[in-house]
């Protein structure tokens, strides 16, 4: 900091949003830990045994963790090519970029529900194929992975058309020109040139969309049933049906930690791949 | 490598690196860019676009380029028609004004990007990419990030990229404006020289007049979508086509008068009293009795003498010093005439600096200095900023 500035009552006043902020989540996670670690007002590991020692526990985790990758991956290459439609759309960007986010001004359970009229034993899908005659029994699209993954997809796109298109914005006007007039085509353009550069963007968005569907409660509920449990089902079970502080404070924090190993992974994927680029 | 380029050298001097600009006209919707532009550029020479901003020499530019297509007319370079010719397939080369360097490389993956697109073999990328570091004086900066260069190196790498390819013709677009002054004087210089190395045609866009004179051997002044004058920087300055020409080349007195009468003479009333000037000294257009004029003096043409020196053969108005500012070899002086201000430049003499603020003088000219020229239409004049 500059030698010469002074924290002023006004400076101090900025900094007071984000202290609130901290101390809210410092005290969740102390909260967090006094609980998960408590049992009958004794110390305690049980549900961190629990979770070790049950393998169909091991499943909730392990198919958060990859329908989650799975999902952030899917959601990035639906984004993409919106984004560079946005980012060439100059005159039309903001008309188009209201259409993305439009979703968002209806709530997660309404568009939830939505895919079930789609996705449904029932639902459009299903009719429309029967009708062509090219399925006899329905398919099972939700109560199931696939449910959750093409809701959780649908509803994380936004998130990484922003995040894809605010890195395709900021490449400098002009540098798909020089590349023309030094023989590249358009393909080669994107390739060596737009792509690389918007690539900041696809790693922000992979980390988002990621760490927003580990994270995911209400889509995994609605779209994958009872049995196909999602760490964040599981939690919210042991909360309001269960009324098991305890062990949803130990799954909370099992899930905190691993956000924060898969992060430092997406960082270390990330530095690898940008390696040369400021 | 030396044999390649030598080459490029002895077929540059043909018609590989010419322009042909035909009946060019540009519109946006219900606004012409450029109107029905003609132009030929000769192979290996410095050629500049100069103008005010809004004028359509980036248009033109980018028209060569092939970024837009005309509206009408085509465009011919090294001998064949161009319409319909994407960039990539073009013999040209471009520096942008924002230099355009790609960032995530670095200077020397900068400079073999054209290379790498052709598929050149890796050592013979490696030999050119080392001589072009080389050509533009960047020796030993190969590695370093773009980020990591100053102004001029990052010019430097912008010339680099596309001389390397070792286009016919290369195109600039205002690439030198960013910079500060003595950069910039260090650049055009190094420029003309690596032009004059190559012999690749170079199209430099400029708004800078003094620019253009310095750097060209042929200068296209444009104004309102058209092309005012093509000539020699001297040419050009001595013999302007018309008033939009004359001002924006140097410096210049206008004198707003009426035709009173023409014929062999001109006969005019002026701001600084009646003139009578050779019939010739209007140029591009003949003047009748009654018409709006403006006639042109450069400040270098203006004597100021004594009140009772003789004429001899000058045309002589009778004045008042206003201010005389003495620097060095040039005096500038100012001197109330009639009704408006002329400013003088001459050769500082022992005495000059003497001359009292107020004092009467006498303003002499050779008549056939003097440049007569209809005033400027409406769009010309608001290239200026003027007011109609």
């Amino acid at each position: 900091m500059n030698s010469g500035e002074r924290v002023t009552f006004g400076k101090f006043l900025m900094l007071l949003p984000m202290l609130i902020l901290l101390a809210m989540f410092f005290t969740s996670v102390v909260t967090l830990f006094s609980n998960a670690f408590v049992e009958r007002g004794g110390f305690s590991f049980k549900y961190f045994q629990q979770i070790i020692d049950r393998p169909d526990y091991h499943v909730v985790f392990y198919r958060t963790v990859l329908s989650s990758i799975l999902v952030a991956i899917l959601a990035v290459l639906f984004s993409y090519p919106i984004a560079l439609l946005l980012w060439r759309a100059n005159t039309w960007r903001n008309m188009l970029l209201i259409v993305v986010l439009v979703p968002w001004l209806v709530s997660l359970v309404v568009r939830t529900y939505g895919w079930i009229i789609i996705l449904g034993p029932k639902g459009f899908i299903n009719a429309f194929l029967g009708w062509l005659g090219v399925i006899e029994t329905p398919l099972k699209l939700m109560f199931n992975d696939i449910g959750i993954i093409i809701g959780l997809t649908h509803v994380l796109v936004p998130f990484a058309v922003i995040s894809i298109l605010s890195s395709l914005l900021s490449i400098e006007e002009n540098l798909e020109e020089a590349s023309r007039v030094l023989g590249a085509s358009s393909l080669e353009t994107f390739r060596r040139v737009v792509f690389p550069l918007s690539l900041p963007g696809v790693f922000t968005a992979l980390m988002v969309l990621y760490l927003g569907s580990v994270g995911a409660i209400v889509t995994p509920l609605l779209l994958g049933g009872i049995t196909e449990k999602f760490v964040g089902t599981q939690i919210h079970s042991e909360v309001m049906s269960s009324f098991n502080m305890s062990k949803a404070a130990a799954w909370s924090l099992c899930l905190l930690a691993l956000s924060f190993v898969s992060l430092v992974i997406i960082k270390l994927i990330e530095r690898r791949a940008l390696r040369g680029q400021e | 490598m030396n044999v390649h380029l030598s080459s490029t050298i002895q077929t540059s001097d043909g018609a590989d690196g010419s322009i042909d600009v035909n009946a060019v006209s540009k519109s946006y919707g219900s606004v012409e860019v450029l109107s029905s532009v003609n132009l030929a550029i000769a192979a290996g020479t410095f050629v500049t676009l100069l103008g005010p901003s809004g004028c359509g020499k980036t248009t033109l530019l980018r028209l060569i380029a092939g970024f837009i297509e005309p509206t009408q007319g085509h465009i011919q370079i090294n001998g064949v028609d161009v319409s319909g010719v994407p960039t990539q397939k073009r013999p040209i080369g471009m520096v942008f004004q924002n230099l355009a360097l790609f960032p995530h490389f670095s200077v020397a993956e900068n400079i073999a990007y054209g290379l790498k697109i052709k598929k050149v073999a890796a050592d013979e990328i490696d030999r050119r990419v080392a001589r072009f570091i080389g050509l533009v004086g960047l020796d030993g900066m190969g590695d370093r990030r773009i980020s990591q260069l100053s102004g001029g190196q990052k010019q430097r790498v912008a010339l680099a990229r596309s001389l390397v390819l070792e286009p016919s013709i290369l195109l600039l677009d205002e690439p030198l404006s960013a910079l500060d002054m003595q950069l910039r004087r260090q650049l055009q210089i190094a420029l003309k020289d690596i032009q004059r190395k190559l012999k690749t045609t170079f199209v430099f866009v400029t708004h800078d007049q003094e620019e253009a004179t310095i750097l060209s051997d042929t200068v296209v002044v444009m104004g309102d979508g058209k092309v005012q004058q093509v000539g020699t920087p001297q040419d050009i300055y001595s013999n302007p086509n018309n008033l939009f020409v004359s001002k924006f080349i140097g410096e210049l007195n206008e004198i707003k008068g009426r035709v009173t009468a023409s014929g062999r003479d001109l006969t005019l009333e002026t701001e600084v009293g009646p003139l009578t000037l050779p019939a010739s000294a209007a140029q591009g257009f003949t003047p009748r009795a009654g018409d709006e004029v403006v006639v042109c003096l450069r400040p270098e043409h203006l004597h100021v003498a004594a009140p009772d020196a003789p004429a001899n053969g000058s045309v002589a108005l009778a004045g008042q010093i206003t201010d005389c500012l003495v620097s060095g070899p040039l005096t500038h002086m100012g001197i109330q005439t009639g009704r408006t201000i002329l400013s003088s430049v001459m050769m500082t003499q022992a005495g000059n600096a003497a001359l009292p603020s107020a004092s009467p003088c006498k303003v002499l000219f050779d008549p056939a200095h003097a440049r007569v020229f209809a005033p400027l239409s409406d769009r010309l004049a608001k290239a200026f900023g003027e007011q109609p």
